[in-house]
């Protein structure tokens, strides 16, 4: 399936000489954060406020027998004890996406059994932390444990114990996907390439933990509550359902979030948790998950994936089919249903031209915390199948990593994959000669050469993958027969206001600050419009009380839609100065162009208005104009998805639901200690392109730190449960986060093939480094082992596992 | 439980106050003395974001009970800037892009300002091991070693511009 | 994440603390030396003692001394201290080797000698040092003054010969000229280790090896002594066989428990590869010191 004739938007033409865009300017949003000023949700001090913490269960899966929480409430500062039983009369259900949410219900707290460690079980506010954590161990529960359900692939026996026992089953989702002729091409293949895959499971671990500020108001039963959970508009709705309150009761105010990676999405539980004890004492309550809750109570794991995969190949390394059929371990909930295979469907064949793909896509329920969020959002995992399975082929095939890729490249856009989406643009070859070069693969080759003769075990990791971007919400419900809903338009909107003086300032919806720049990135994309200094530009956050439709980031997606909405507001902003200008400077609007900051009569450059000239007029001398002119230089613009379409009624095409692709090279060389079993750095190259670049230094950040993530996944973290469900890393003593000697220097390089259907050429580019960095250091390490005979398929690549497969080789000692 | 009575200097002021003595520092710096810059990531020492110095040395705040610090010289993020003057690494943090959600670069920075005044002239290497001691969720580091052999830099050449006026 | 309520004193004077460990028996009081350890835990309220005793003020618990045969250290010198003194550097390189494993300088600036040591953590560096250098631990109670040897005070994980109203107040390291190595994997940088090596040696002008100490961490209960490897060692003049076999002596013995970092058999394969490098180090520096 190459180039197929479907319908597909306008083609853009992008500005060739670019003033802001494309520049590495200082970050706008930073001397706040320099000076230790950021204003993070912990900063937030309420007159009167209050603390809230919460009891977890010790157990991964035990009925409640009974609470008593008496002692708790006498203890000295205490205002609130509620338990779960208490809590489902106060709230309903948390929001939930899964398949069969009235038999796998969520609740803030747990009601009649605990389904994982760490699941809350009641909650104590008080006077503050100290004295809420004091009054938690005076709370007694008796419980009656039942057998955990732990592994996956052990609790879809007809005889596992049910996690949720209205679902009558462990398995919450089951179905398989077709795109193309997969029976044919497998039959057709001269090579047929299988493997076992196991992806475990780590999360994004913030440095700040996740919590909300609330304060309700008993004249109008509503609340303002204050959080750094991100995507707030999208989840109103659904909190003020469980808060049993009209949405427009609810005002959600955005704060910065001490970083995300997809971990503060969504996460509702400490928001309706803070607001239901504000509404029952009366006083405005913090609830801040301390680090403990973050590691065992968070709702945002990540993927946790057992493969079976078959790929099929001509003679000469030609991919035509996959098969893939995982099982995802989605703990206790399943909040964002599979989504995360959406992701994975999005990009599933890579920059590969293969034909047909079969996808089988089981969701299991354990007992252990839920899936959530993590950079890549399932994507990542993918990128790592589908290149150790390219790997695999090559090595069956004896052909170099660099010529397999090469003999699949697509290289004609836009592209239409077997599952229906698109790939807008790209140039993979471009990209994987720049990386050949950066990181002197031929250099490391000779390198590892010498290196064997000697007995030393140097890899060479070479990927090549994809970065969907701009994501649309079919590929939440396109898993259904009967659509929730017809496409989504998933918009992002901006204010954009000139004031008397000229000065700009631009309003987010639905948007915080979370480590990512929007501040600066808007600031960049207006100063572009209006030739003015970024730094000039104010930027301020609405709350979502005020808000225009906005969806929040989430999927790459907050640059490209928010210089859609900067583009259409400025627009707007032009063609109302323009019409003032041209009245003040008595000429046809027709004849004026904007240049440097104002209108001028083309071809007459005295005959000027600037913008602050032009705003001066309109704000404070509107009868100087036409009776239809109003006062002020203010609009908005609310831009919708550029891109999205229906899934078929049968679901052989999924439609278009993330086309703006971009694709990176990532080329690690890494030195495997056999005696140790422990990989160390030699080198690592890396070069992206996610189209046309805003800010290069920044996005340069988001690859060297989305790599130091995925080295965390590839190499150090894991949510370990032992075989009893108990999880065995609740600090970051048993969960080791990279430091700054686990992270090698990045060789970075940029490749930009702008999009053309975005503004610019933009396309997302934050979760990159970790959706690529796993497969490549997997890659790597085994190139490494080759010799050895031996090939890693499970992450992290611990000193444990390594060791353990180098013993089970036959290399003991 | 009874209180005690303690005597801080925090950045340069000099403050008396009755703790119980189970509060750590890091609370009192953010709750009693309201220097909410000193954040608090994993409350048992290993990230780094809770870094202060007491008497020229990095601590852990939030690994230290506040009586334990009394009659101790504390400096804290919000003694870095000069009024509207950003300290030398600030500057260089922010022209590297040293930081991005800006969770951990109070604390980054406190131990960053200790290891250019024990060495005012580090290899990027030597920066790069000493910084190992507070995570990063964001930056992956490159930058922030780069701020700091900037940041050095411009300490280096401000000092000998103030050793000349002085002679 | 906040600790538990408990009072609090911090005397001047080694009596008094003694006095008020014996005072507030019922409390099930703890000494705080640095904190590093214990405050971690009381955060997770893994520990919940009532009262605390603040060492950092008394008086005559933080110095170091260099004599001719000995290196004395105060139980409340600050690791990082430690980590900077020439005399430790003369007296214990060894010593001055592990101290820069033992987490981060952040947590060595508040972290203690004798904190470290009393705490007991069978992963920790410094009880494995003590162990290999053959240390004397002196205590303080209420009976007076007593002086214990390594051998014989780390009992189990967390657990020392030190009575409940003890207090460790220094660490007698014997002076040994020879060669040294400190070797350890840890999963990252500064992280527990998960096995460390701590070895001391002295070979002849023959290269002959005339003395050999040898003690590992995070593979038993304590540390323990490599003595296989040492008895194997000492006498010969090491070559790669030898020291392969030296180290088998020891590792064929081994049985540590497995856990998140790493199973038994891992473990194992660990405390193999840092014997022989630790070993291999230390010989080096050995010879060039002869």
């Amino acid at each position: 399936m190459t180039t197929v004739d479907r319908p597909t938007p306008p083609v853009r033409t992008h500005k060739a000489e670019r003033t802001w865009v494309g520049k590495s300017i200082r970050r706008v949003e930073d001397p706040r954060f320099l000076r230790g000023r950021g204003g993070y949700i912990a900063d937030l001090v309420l007159p009167g406020m209050l603390h809230a913490a919460v009891l977890r269960s010790p157990h991964p899966h035990a009925r409640i027998v009974s609470i008593d929480t008496s002692r708790a409430e006498a203890a000295p500062g205490v205002h609130a004890v509620v338990t779960g039983a208490q809590a489902a009369e106060l709230t309903d259900p948390l929001p939930d996406f899964g398949p069969n949410p009235a038999a796998h219900t969520w609740r803030c707290l747990a009601v009649d059994k605990v389904r994982y460690v760490g699941e809350g079980v009641a909650v104590v506010v008080a006077d503050d932390r100290y004295l809420a954590e004091d009054a938690l161990e005076l709370i007694d529960v008796e419980y009656e444990p039942l057998p955990p359900v732990v592994d996956p692939l052990a609790a879809l026996a007809d005889d596992a114990p049910l996690v949720h026992e209205p679902l009558g089953s462990n398995c919450a989702y089951d179905r398989t996907f077709e795109f193309g002729d997969v029976a044919g091409d497998f039959e057709r293949a001269d090579v047929v390439v299988t493997d076992q895959l196991r992806w475990h499971r780590s999360g994004g671990q913030p440095l700040e933990t996740v919590g909300a500020v609330a304060e309700h108001d008993p004249a109008t039963g509503g609340f303002r509550v204050h959080t750094n959970s991100l995507s707030f508009t999208s989840y109103l709705f659904m909190v003020a359902t469980a808060l049993k309150i009209p949405a427009n009761r609810l005002d959600i105010v955005p704060m910065p979030a001490g970083g995300s990676f997809g971990s503060k999405l969504f996460v509702t539980k400490p928001l309706v948790i803070a607001a239901m004890c504000a509404r029952l004492t009366g006083r405005p309550v913090r609830y801040l998950e301390d680090r403990v809750d973050n590691m065992a109570n968070c709702d945002h794991h990540g993927s946790d994936r057992h493969y079976d995969v078959r790929m099929a190949l001509t003679r000469d390394g030609k991919i035509t089919a996959i098969d893939i059929d995982t099982v995802d371990d989605y703990g206790a909930y399943i909040q964002f249903g599979v989504g995360h295979h959406g992701n994975a469907l999005a990009q599933v064949v890579g920059p590969y031209t293969i034909g047909s793909v079969r996808y089988r896509v089981r969701a299991v329920l354990t007992n252990k915390n839920q899936q959530g969020a993590y950079r890549g959002f399932g994507s990542e995992v993918n990128n790592w199948m589908l290149e150790q399975m390219v790997d695999k082929a090559a090595r069956e095939l004896g052909m170099d990593p660099v010529e397999i890729r090469r003999r699949n490249f697509i290289r004609s856009f836009p592209h239409f994959i077997p599952t229906g989406n698109v790939y807008d643009s790209g140039d993979y070859d471009a990209v994987l000669d720049k990386t050949l070069e950066l990181g002197r693969y031929e250099h490391w080759r000779e390198v590892q050469e010498q290196a064997r003769a000697e007995g030393r075990y140097i890899g060479i990791g070479l990927i090549t993958a994809q970065e969907r971007s701009v994501f649309s919400a079919t590929e939440f419900w396109f898993w259904f027969d009967e659509p929730g809903a017809p496409v989504t338009s998933m918009p992002e909107s901006v204010t954009l206001k000139v004031d008397a003086t000229g000065a700009i300032t631009a309003t987010l919806y639905s948007c915080a600050f979370w480590g990512n720049s929007p501040e600066t990135m808007v600031a960049q994309l207006v100063a572009e419009e209006f030739d003015c200094d970024p730094h000039d530009v104010s930027v301020v956050y609405q709350s979502s009380k005020n808000g225009l439709p906005a969806t929040g980031p989430g999927g790459s997606r907050t640059t490209v839609m928010l210089a859609g909405a900067v583009e259409g507001a400025s627009a707007k902003i032009k063609e109302k100065a323009r019409r003032a200008a041209a009245h003040l400077l008595e000429a046809d609007p027709d004849d004026l162009e904007w240049r440097d900051g104002g209108f001028e009569v083309r071809g007459v450059p005295e005959k000027r208005k600037t913008l602050s000239e032009i705003a001066i007029m309109l704000h404070l001398f509107k009868h100087s104009f036409d009776e239809d002119v109003e006062s002020g230089l203010e609009e908005s613009k609310v831009f919708d998805h550029p891109y999205t379409t229906m899934p078929s009624a049968d679901r052989k095409d999924l439609g278009v639901f993330y086309p703006f692709m971009g694709h990176a090279c990532h080329l690690p060389v890494v030195e495997v200690d056999v005696e140790t079993g422990v990989v160390t750095f030699l080198d690592y190259a890396a070069v992206h392109d996610c189209g046309t670049l805003v800010n290069p230094r920044s996005l340069a950040g988001h690859i060297q730190g989305g790599t130091a993530q995925g080295i965390g996944t590839a190499l150090y973290e894991e949510f370990v449960y032992g075989p009893d469900g108990q999880l065995q890393t609740t600090s970051y003593l048993d969960y080791p986060i990279p430091t700054s000697l686990e992270v090698p220097e990045l060789k970075i390089g940029h490749v930009e093939t702008p999009s053309p259907w975005t503004p610019h050429g933009i396309k997302g580019g934050g979760e990159g480094g970790r959706m690529m960095a796993p497969a490549a250091i997997n890659a790597a390490v085994n190139d490494a082992l080759a010799p050895l005979g031996v090939r890693i398929t499970e992450l992290p690549l611990t000193p444990d596992r390594i060791r353990a497969a180098l013993r089970a080789a036959g290399h003991g000692s | 439980m009874s209180t005690r009575e303690i005597t801080l200097t925090v950045n340069g002021r000099r403050t008396t106050l009755s703790v119980e003595p189970r509060k750590l520092l890091v609370d009192v710096l953010r709750e009693d003395l309201g220097l909410v810059g000193t954040h608090i990531g994993c409350e048992h020492g290993v990230c780094g974001t809770c870094t202060v110095l007491r008497d020229g040395r990095s601590i852990r705040s939030c690994t230290t009970f506040a009586v334990q610090a009394d009659g101790a010289d504390i400096r804290t993020v919000e003694g870095l800037a000069q009024g509207p003057e950003l300290h030398p690494l600030q500057e260089a943090f922010w022209e590297k892009q040293g930081l991005q959600c800006g969770y951990c670069t109070p604390g980054m920075l406190m131990r960053c300002v200790e290891i250019l005044e024990r060495d005012p002239d580090p290899t990027p290497q030597s920066v790069r091991e000493q910084i190992a001691s507070n995570l990063c969720r964001c930056t992956g580091y490159a930058t922030i070693t780069e701020a700091v052999c900037a940041a050095a830099e411009v300490m280096r050449s401000g000092a000998r511009a103030g050793t000349e006026v002085a002679s | 994440m906040k600790p538990a309520a408990f009072d609090y004193a911090a005397p001047t004077r080694l009596a008094d603390a003694i006095d008020l460990l014996v005072a507030h028996a019922d409390a099930e009081p703890r000494v705080l030396a640095g904190g590093q350890s214990l405050v971690p835990l009381m955060n997770f309220r893994l520990a919940q003692p009532g009262f605390l005793v603040d060492l950092q003020h008394v008086d005559g618990l933080s110095d170091i001394r260099l004599t001719d045969d000995e290196l004395v250290i105060g139980a409340m010198v600050r690791q990082s201290t430690a980590e900077e003194s020439a005399d430790a550097a003369a007296g214990a390189p060894l010593l001055v080797e592990a101290l820069g494993h033992v987490a981060h300088p952040p947590i060595r600036n508040s972290g203690t000698i004798g904190g470290s040591i009393a705490h007991a953590d069978p992963s920790a560096e410094l009880p494995a040092v003590a162990l290999a250098l053959d240390a004397t631990m002196t205590a303080a109670g209420p009976g007076g003054e007593r002086r214990i040897p390594a051998a014989e005070f780390f009992r189990g994980p967390f657990e020392t010969a030190l009575g409940p109203d003890e207090i460790l107040t220094e660490v007698r390291l014997p002076r040994r000229p020879g060669g040294h190595a400190f070797v350890e994997h840890a999963r990252t940088h500064g992280g527990f280790a998960v096995v460390a090596v701590a070895v001391d040696l002295a070979v002849d002008d023959a290269g002959t090896v005339t003395r050999a100490a040898i003690a590992l961490s995070g593979v038993g209960p304590t540390p323990i002594r490599a003595t296989a490897t040492e008895q194997a060692l000492v006498g010969t003049v090491p070559d790669a066989e030898s020291i392969r076999s030296a180290v088998a002596a020891t590792v064929a013995v081994l049985s540590p428990a497995g856990d998140v970092h790493g199973s038994s058999e891992t473990k194992v394969d660990m405390a193999r590869s840092y014997l022989r490098r630790g070993i291999e180090l230390a010989l080096d520096r050995a010879a060039s010191r002869r």
